[in-house]
């Protein structure tokens, strides 16, 4: 697996990252020092529950929200030093993500690519690539409101990819797609693992991360509580699936919580 | 192997920008554009509605008018017991209107419209024994009882004469209305009578009085429509930017977009630039259109002379309309944009917006009662001003001065508003959620920050420029009284203002006064460069400002002219230290403090260096043109030279303080001057009849500015402008 060689960089380090919001009820804790190293051609799986923090983790990754401690270091830039760099260097999939309606693909990813700083030659040679890889020749010049859920998804897929980054985070890929829509954002995945980039899935699905990350980290309440590969997680918890796996630490959880 | 040469070309790929900023602005706004103008619901209200309202409002002010015209034609009831009576009066009647009507009794009634006459009902009873007439009058079932006893005396024509007794019921202006009418028709009918019995006798006979009557429209009635119309049209124009500027912002986050949107490495600022853009233009199409359809509806109505006098609606009166409502679209559509960056949702978007559209219809309304001005406070009051000067506008009554005020203080507050809203929109808060939004504005940040915010900088230019000319318009109202106490509250306001407001917020946002106004020590040798720099530059501004006037920039008319002549008399007799201090030094530290410290530095968070100092510098030049009780037009460009000066110095040196010797130096030797050189002092403010400096102070002057340009440009070589202060992620 690349994620064990050492003699690959690190592109992705988060240290001690930390972020509280401010509620009626107090503050709340939503990513409890989280550290944690990701490498060029490795797909790190950010496996959670609802509400472990796995979202504030990738927006503070982004430079969208502020850690409230700790650091976020991309390829070498901290994102409290050079914020638009760091943009420039992560392409952002989230399930949740819209696409402006009024714009046909075309122009969407045109608009993207201008917004990421790429030239009109870099721009048509980018498009035209993705087009081919993600197969959007048949909508290309469609109103996106009126494409299907799949289209839109690889309509998202390549325009986090318009400016070709380094890094790229995915937040629920598969969320509200069929079994043909899941599989477009597997081999998108693979496809990436292939091309060299660091990747990041935030995911609550756990057989869906099992196909397709190289090393996993637990988040519960913000917090990290196993990390590995899946050989390294079953040797550290004794259980040979993710879910066992959650489910002890839900347990123990919920142990605590009633002072078991 | 093969990963670890993707990832390099991955690095390649995302290196520096490739595309050029304007470029990419265009993108932004072009996208903008297109989601707003694709979208049905902003096509319907940009060309529906005022091709609808219009025609309706015009139907409407017709039917009024006519409404009225019926009202003025009033119905009088006349009792009699007969109906002979009633033939015979309602004859009688007819001749005299005739008779007066006509010469020789009446001559020149040509000009001007009539008011509708009286319509006469004669109420005559079936049955004469039952009828009273004196209790009909009185019961008020008729305006007037009439008995006609005939008498063999003849009326002109062929009338027979008759005594006529009018029965007029007490204190009713309405029966005394219908017994006038009657009583000057049958005075008409005698004198013709009259007159004829002595034509008939061979005499010649003409009246020796002439009455001519003029009818004249009351002036109110236009006003009060005047008042509406740029209220309707101001109300219909921002309505069309309502829609897209909620679409923009909240519905971005509504759908999904927002996310995507701000994970672009692009500024806040720029994104909402654009879609800025993109509501201006839209409010501007709106403004075209109401405009469009407005002109169509007076012209098809014909009221064109009704509603804008006797020129009508000129091309030109169109396009001044139209820079009119630029103005106020600017302003609205960035107030728009500050209300909708905030919202998370539609539904509370429009929540928000509501009681703005309700406190912009209150001031219009009332602005709509004459007698209301744009002048002194007025101008610097946001909607009022605009609103009034679009009713001047019409009135053909609009100044420039006050019109420049209204204009410079609203724009100023959209760019407070634009940058504001670029602070809230996409934040933490929108994003995620969270409880807050326009409430984190006025919040106290626990973040230190080294230099404030643009926003900030706007904000407070935006408070400070109607305190500004407030306090100018409260020293006037002090100028008569002793010179010294003028000068101290001089001192006091400029302090207060300059001073006291931005180390105010600068306290308030826990920024260090030394960072937030770049307080900055600077080593020694660059010192006599600025000295020689405040020294020169005077001769120079002073020229631009000669200049400007001999091309027509005069702004004092001879009574000011006479004030400021009694104000340089009156400064002779303070020591001269004083009003060099007063006068000279401190608004040079002070203003220095706000534009070149606490201002500049703010704009460069947002702008590059030469953006920052030329919209610092012009700012500095529009404070200049308000002077006390007028304006100084041709102030505005040598105080914006100064300006650029004094910004390039602060840059240049990395600290204000440079900058402030330099202004307090420049300042000072003016006022020395003027003091002590009768010629210059009546030079130094703008008589009609300046000479120009000698050349040879000019070739000096320049000599000396150009050493101390040098000797800085050499002293400060070391350390070139950075962007030090301002940490990468605040940008």
């Amino acid at each position: 697996m690349s994620g064990d060689s050492p003699s690959v960089e690190s592109v992705i380090r988060l240290h001690e990252l930390t972020r509280k919001f401010r509620t009626e009820r107090g503050d709340v804790v939503a990513v409890d020092r989280l550290s944690l190293v990701t490498r060029a051609g490795e797909v790190y799986g950010l496996l959670g529950p609802n509400g472990a923090g796995k979202t504030t983790t990738l927006r503070m990754l982004l430079g969208l929200l502020a850690p409230t401690h700790g650091e976020v270091d991309i390829l070498g830039t901290r994102v409290s030093e050079d914020l638009q760099k760091i943009r420039q260097q992560v392409g952002l999939v989230s399930a949740s993500a819209g696409l402006y309606q009024w714009l046909s693909p075309l122009e969407t990813l045109r608009y993207f690519a201008t917004g990421y700083g790429l030239s009109k030659q870099q721009t048509a040679e980018r498009i035209e690539e993705l087009v081919s890889r993600m197969g959007l020749s048949g909508f290309l010049h469609r109103r996106t409101a009126t494409l299907s859920t799949g289209q839109k998804q690889r309509v998202n897929l390549a325009r986090a990819l318009v400016h070709d980054p380094p890094v790229v985070l995915l937040d629920e890929p598969t969320r509200g797609l069929d079994v043909v829509g899941s599989q477009v954002v597997f081999d998108f995945v693979a496809e990436l693992r292939q091309t060299g980039k660091a990747v990041i899935v935030c995911t609550h699905q756990l057989d869906e991360a099992q196909r397709l990350c190289d090393r996993f980290g637990l988040l519960h309440h913000g917090r990290l509580r196993y990390e590995g590969t899946m050989v390294e997680l079953q040797q550290q918890t004794g259980l040979s699936s993710l879910v066992e796996m959650f489910l002890q630490i839900l347990g123990r959880a919920a142990r605590q919580t009633v002072g078991v | 192997m093969k990963m670890a040469e993707s990832l390099r070309h991955s690095k390649r790929a995302i290196g520096s920008r490739q595309v050029s900023w304007w470029s990419q602005q265009r993108t932004f706004t072009w996208k903008e554009l297109c989601e707003t103008l694709r979208d049905r619901r902003t096509t319907v209200t940009l060309f529906v509605m005022p091709v609808l309202l219009y025609p309706l409002l015009g139907l409407m002010f017709r039917f009024i008018a006519v409404g009225n015209a019926a009202q003025l034609a009033p119905e009088y009831r006349i009792a009699v017991e007969t109906e002979q009576e009633a033939a015979w009066l309602s004859s009688v009647i007819q001749a005299g209107e005739q008779i007066l009507q006509s010469r020789p009794l009446r001559s020149g009634l040509s000009s001007g419209t009539t008011p509708l006459e009286p319509k006469v009902q004669f109420l005559v009873p079936n049955d004469a024994a039952e009828f009273d007439l004196e209790q009909s009058v009185a019961e008020g079932n008729a305006d007037l009882g009439v008995r006609v006893s005939f008498s063999e005396r003849q009326i002109s024509d062929g009338f027979p004469g008759a005594d006529v007794s009018v029965l007029q019921a007490e204190s009713s202006p309405q029966s005394n209305s219908v017994a006038t009418h009657l009583r000057e028709r049958l005075a008409a009918a005698n004198l013709l009578t009259a007159v004829n019995t002595i034509r008939q006798s061979g005499k010649s006979f003409s009246m020796p009085i002439e009455e001519a009557l003029q009818w004249i429209k009351p002036l109110n009635q236009t006003s009060a429509i005047l008042g509406l119309l740029p209220l309707v049209l101001l109300l219909m124009t921002v309505t069309g930017g309502v829609y897209p500027a909620i679409d923009l912002t909240a519905g971005e986050r509504e759908r999904d977009t927002l996310e995507t949107l701000m994970a672009l490495p692009v500024s806040r600022a720029r994104l909402l630039m654009a879609k800025f853009i993109a509501v201006l233009t839209v409010t501007m199409l709106t403004g075209l259109m109401n405009i469009l359809a407005m002109s169509a509806t007076v012209y098809a109505l014909q009221m064109e002379s009704t509603l804008f006098g006797e020129s009508g609606l000129s091309i030109s009166l169109i396009f001044k309309l139209l820079s009119v409502l630029l103005v106020f679209s600017t302003f609205y559509s960035a107030i728009l944009l500050l209300v909708t960056s905030s919202a998370r949702s539609f539904k509370e978007a429009q929540a928000l917006l509501i009681p703005l559209m309700l406190t912009t219809i209150a001031p219009g309304l009332v602005i709509m009662m004459p007698g209301w001005r744009l002048e002194g406070w007025l101008t610097i009051i946001p909607v009022v001003n605009i609103l009034l000067m679009a009713r001047e506008l019409l009135e053909e009554t609009l100044n420039t001065f006050p019109a420049t005020i209204a204009i410079a203080s609203t724009l100023l507050y959209a760019s407070a508003a634009l940058s504001l809203a670029a602070r809230l929109f996409g934040t933490d808060a929108v994003l995620t959620g969270s409880r807050s939004g326009l409430r984190d504005l006025l919040r106290r940040p626990r973040d230190v920050s080294e230099v404030p915010s643009t926003a900030v900088g706007f904000s407070t230019l935006a408070i400070l420029f109607p305190m500004h000319f407030l306090a100018s318009g409260f020293l006037t109202r002090v100028s008569g009284t002793d010179f010294s106490l003028r000068l101290i509250v001089s001192a006091v306001l400029t302090v207060s203002l300059f001073a006291g407001v931005p180390v105010l917020f600068l306290k308030w946002l826990r920024i260090p006064l030394k960072s937030g106004a770049r307080l900055s020590h600077i080593p020694v040798r660059i010192w006599p460069g600025i000295v020689l720099i405040g020294l020169s530059a005077w001769p120079w501004i002073y020229e631009m400002i000669i200049g400007l006037q001999s091309i027509g920039f005069q702004s004092l008319n001879a009574s000011q002219m006479q004030q400021v002549q009694e104000l340089l008399k009156a400064w002779r007799e303070v020591p001269v230290a004083l009003v060099v201090f007063g006068l000279g030094v401190l608004p040079g530290v002070c203003e220095e403090l706000f534009f070149r410290g606490f201002l500049l530095s703010s704009l460069r968070r947002e702008m590059n260096t030469a953006a920052a100092v030329i919209v610092s510098a012009v700012c500095f030049g529009l404070f200049h043109v308000v002077l006390a009780g007028g304006a100084a037009p041709e102030r505005l460009i040598p105080s914006t030279v100064m300006g650029l000066l004094l910004g390039s110095v602060t840059c240049r040196c990395r600290s204000v303080v440079p900058a402030m010797v330099l202004h307090g130096i420049h300042n000072s030797t003016l006022l020395l001057i003027a003091t002590f050189n009768q010629q210059l002092a009546n030079l130094a403010v703008g008589e009609q009849h300046q000479s120009h400096l000698p050349a040879s102070w000019l070739a000096i002057s320049a000599v000396i500015l150009g050493i101390g340009f040098a000797w800085t440009a050499v002293a400060t070589r070391t350390q070139t402008e950075s962007r030090m202060l301002i940490p990468e992620s605040q940008r």
